[in-house]
């Protein structure tokens, strides 16, 4: 089979990532992060994408701050029995401790959120123990009222408080801690399926050195060839898409192909 | 001086050695929580609003000897027994029976713009084919995101009356309704139940859709039985003895500075005109299987329906009823006074809905129950202040016209009742809560 | 198949690596005892993050002796990641640190320039083509059910710079530079990208190496 080439002389592609929110022992899917309705069992999913040939994996506990801790080792661990792509775990991960368990457990990156915003030294003690390269960033960003959607603030606890960090200044300080990677998510687009926040990703990609996901909004794939002409992001994260079997990795690969995104060729 | 600053609170009812504190507002002695929601035994059911005053004894949800309360067994019924099908047809009928031949508006819906007017009104519209004629009464402020998605639903595609009561007059009901009954919401329920039912005789539309039944949320599970909402909530005969804010009509009249039409819109209707007209309100809720989270996903998709940019102090959700600034403080003071806030409201639902667990709830009411929702604090303090040269009657009858925190926390103090709540130190506890029922 | 040792030295994701040669079918065991290695039929050295630190742990645990008295036995030995690099002779990972120095080269920071000038992001972290160095390379290797052009999951800022060609087993184009993706010298495996990550290319890569 003719290999395509990718547009870059990179040898890099886009990644195409599912993104799997949990609730106790259910996957499920909102809008804005609310509204939260139930999908289905997360791991049986999980194998599914990873069959269809998914790049990666990202699981993200929509509960973890309610009850101060994450609660998906059991979860990553079953996951990590059958699917041999990367895997992100996010939610609660509070400490070196809590990470620790994950990445035993089959996780292969940590996301954090919450816990980084109220102590950012979180992220450093991280990237010393583990690697940078173990180490993500969550933002969950929102459009700021009154600056033409050219400005962003940071929520946290899946989005149900504020910050009050500025999206762009943060990602940078945080990639300066030690981040190695970070999952921007556009809490104005998920759910919607009116495209990515394209001009957030292009303010964070522009402001930080590290690889990008991008996630929230994705409605079609004219959406994904939007976002990558415009903005340099690294991969970028689907949820809505595929767990309402709107589409599969085959049918968003070949759509890729078609238009011209580099990504990476399944047999 | 009608309404002093300060009452003095005899704090040793609240001290964790009363054995026997005693319960305020008719409420029971004894506090449980559903075996299967987060509610409380302590939730008061729908009350009479036009004839509530302090001494006023609270009917509540009923559990039953399984220590199950009505609304978990009307949502078993819902997800159970009930015939949805047959239900759907006799809406079918209702509808058949109404609908207009002559061009003219065929139902009315009141609403708010919130997620589940939304739905009410265009599933009505586009899946019943009926002409509905939106009515809403304002909310005491507008939040931002409240205006906009009230402006969605109606270039969603219906006609809709907004009906915006006297600020002046809605300003002081709701500074009365504070001081007497810790209740700032009383002149929006008001509105709420009795607008409908005199703008539909009015305009001659005699059937009146409102949504969710309030069964199912632990009004007395016997009336699930019927689709139609009890008339003593909104009509009455006898105009004496009506009370607004506590305070009766002819007490508003003769020292307040109000005058018989200031009441037009808070006036219960007349029952009689509503039978000459043929006035029926029915419930949505009780031909379609309502499920408020599918009423979100539904604005959504059909009129871009926004929830809130942040959670509502209090609780966790961003989509339930949020179109008042002054809703903020309405459950805090449930909270105060029953014991109940708005977390256990939304998640009790949720649970009910099976949207989530009563693991979850109990997490979710352990954590945002009884927040102090400061985010309106300065506007919602100004919206109950009485300045003289705006009330020269009404400021009178108080040493504070002007409202602040240290007054609004001191009235929450008056109204706590020594069976819910402890006084440890200087800290405010509930004696008995969800997540630990054992007593303090 | 025979049995395949996994050394748990405390670094990298060895519950990813044991699960995917149990999902290839080899009999796979982890140890934490260094004295297990004298007997492995294959042994694996998984590695993430700090060189230095892998190759302090390595020393401390008692793993460098057996690994290196293993290596002498001539059974195949594979190396992922960090474990592949601690078989060079030093590393510019908060260095210059040394490696084991079995094969001659050093490994160096990845390019933070593409040929064209264009500054990038590092780690390289994603999905990348491999390449053979000529056409017959891949046969009889590990990666003889790969084609030109497949893809492995790629997470380093650090590569091997081979001073022996004949070493190098498959590079990676990175905008535009030609970097070492795995290297092959006797019984020793290194690669760089996580073939427990990888899919299906990863893991035929394991089988094979479970088959040697």
């Amino acid at each position: 089979m003719e290999r395509i080439e990718p547009i870059e002389a990179g040898g890099k592609s886009l990644r195409l990532v599912a993104r799997l929110d949990v609730k106790g022992p259910n996957l499920i899917k909102g809008i804005h992060l609310e509204g939260l309705r139930v999908i289905g069992d997360p791991g049986e999913h999980a194998r599914r994408y990873y069959e269809q040939g998914c790049d990666e994996l990202i699981y993200m506990d929509a509960v973890a701050s309610l009850y101060g801790r994450n609660n998906l080792l059991d979860i990553v661990r079953d996951t990590a029995r059958h699917c041999f792509v990367p895997i992100t775990v996010g939610g609660g991960i509070r400490s070196e401790e809590d990470a620790d368990a994950l990445l035993r457990s089959g996780a292969d990156k940590v996301a954090v959120n919450t816990a980084a915003t109220e102590r950012p030294a979180l992220i450093s003690a991280l990237a010393n123990r583990f690697g940078s390269q173990a180490v993500v960033l969550s933002v969950e960003a929102k459009r700021r009222p009154g600056t033409a959607g050219k400005q962003w603030e940071a929520l946290t606890n899946n989005g149900r408080d504020h910050s009050g960090r500025d999206v762009v200044a943060w990602a940078s300080e945080a990639i300066a801690l030690g981040a190695g990677e970070i999952l921007v998510t556009s809490v104005d687009q998920e759910g919607t399926r009116k495209g990515f926040d394209v001009d957030l990703m292009t303010a964070v990609c522009d402001a930080v050195n590290v690889p990008v996901i991008a996630s929230g909004g994705m409605g079609s794939m004219a959406d994904l060839a939007a976002l990558t002409r415009a903005a340099s992001v690294d991969g970028v994260a689907i949820a809505d898409m595929l767990h309402y079997k709107r589409a599969t990795f085959d049918d968003i690969r070949a759509a890729c192909n078609a238009s011209a995104v580099p990504v990476r060729q399944v047999a | 001086m009608r309404f002093p600053r300060h009452v003095d609170i005899d704090f040793s009812e609240f001290s964790p050695e009363n054995g026997n504190p005693s319960p305020r507002y008719g409420l029971r002695q004894d506090i449980q929580f559903c075996r299967k929601c987060v509610i409380s035994n302590q939730r008061p059911s729908s009350e009479v609003e036009f004839r509530h005053n302090i001494a006023t004894r609270k009917v509540t949800i009923v559990f039953d000897e399984d220590g199950i309360c009505d609304a978990c067994r009307v949502a078993e019924l819902k997800h159970g027994e009930v015939d949805w099908e047959e239900r759907r047809r006799r809406l079918v009928e209702l509808c058949d029976r109404h609908r207009s031949k002559t061009g003219d508006y065929d139902c009315l819906v009141p609403g708010s713009g919130g997620k589940d007017s939304f739905y009410a009104a265009h599933v009505l519209k586009h899946e019943y084919g009926m002409h509905p004629l939106t009515v809403t009464w304002a909310p005491h402020i507008y939040t931002e995101w409240g205006w906009r998605n009230f402006q969605s639903w109606i270039h969603a595609g219906v006609d809709n009356y907004l009906l915006t009561p006297n600020g002046r007059v809605h300003r002081l009901l709701t500074r009365l309704a504070v001081e007497n009954l810790y209740h700032p919401f009383q002149p929006f329920i008001l509105g709420q139940k009795n607008v409908a039912p005199k703008m539909a005789e009015k305009m001659g539309i005699p059937l009146v859709f409102y949504g969710e039944h309030e069964a199912e949320y632990g009004n007395p599970r016997a009336d699930f039985e019927s689709p139609l909402r009890d008339r003593q909530y909104y009509a009455s005969e006898q105009s004496a003895g009506m009370m607004f804010g506590g305070v009766s009509v002819e007490e508003l009249i003769a020292d307040f500075g109000l005058e018989k039409q200031d009441f037009i819109p808070y006036m219960p209707a007349d029952p009689t005109r509503l039978s000459e007209a043929g006035i029926e309100i029915h419930y949505l809720g009780y031909y379609l299987k309502w499920h408020p989270q599918s009423c979100y996903y539904y604005a959504v998709d059909h009129g871009g329906f926004e929830a809130a940019p942040e959670r509502t102090p209090g609780t966790y959700s961003k989509y339930n009823s949020i179109d008042d600034r002054i809703d903020d403080l309405h459950y805090y003071t449930t909270h105060i006074k029953f014991g109940i806030g708005r977390a256990t409201y939304d998640a009790a639902q949720e649970i009910r809905s099976r949207d989530i667990t009563r693991e979850e709830g109990v997490a979710l009411v352990r954590r945002f129950d009884g927040e102090y929702p400061d985010r309106f604090e300065r506007e919602n303090f100004e919206y109950m202040s009485l300045p003289p040269d705006e009330f020269p009657k009404a400021a009178a009858h108080f040493e504070q016209p002007i409202m602040d925190r240290e007054y609004f926390l001191h009235l929450a103090d008056r109204f706590r009742s020594p069976h819910l709540w402890v006084l440890d130190g200087n800290d405010w506890k509930l004696r008995k809560t969800v997540w630990n029922e054992s007593s303090q | 198949m025979t049995g395949v040792v996994i050394a748990d030295y405390g670094v990298g994701n060895i519950f990813s690596v044991y699960h995917a040669f149990e999902a290839v079918g080899a009999d796979a065991t982890v140890t934490t005892d260094p004295a297990l290695l004298r007997s492995a039929d294959r042994l694996v050295i998984p590695g993430v993050g700090d060189f230095s630190n892998c190759m302090e742990r390595l020393s401390r645990l008692g793993f460098r002796d057996e690994m290196l008295a293993f290596i002498q036995t001539g059974r195949p030995l594979l190396g992922i990641c960090v474990g592949m690099q601690m078989l060079f002779e030093t590393s510019a990972e908060n260095g210059p640190t040394p490696g084991l120095g079995l094969i001659p080269g050093d490994v160096v920071r990845v390019p933070e320039a593409g040929v064209d000038g264009v500054r990038l992001k590092l780690p390289n972290t994603g999905w990348c083509s491999i390449d053979p160095p000529a056409p017959d390379t891949w046969r009889g290797s590990v990666l003889a059910d790969l084609k030109p052009g497949d893809a492995m999951y790629f997470m380093h800022s650090y590569v091997p710079d081979v001073h022996d060609p004949a070493d190098v087993l498959a590079t990676l184009s990175f905008h535009g530079h030609r970097l070492t993706a795995a290297v092959r010298r006797d019984n020793l495996t290194g690669v760089q990208f996580h073939p427990e990550r990888s899919a299906r290319t990863g893991l035929s890569l394991l089988a094979r190496f479970a088959a040697i």
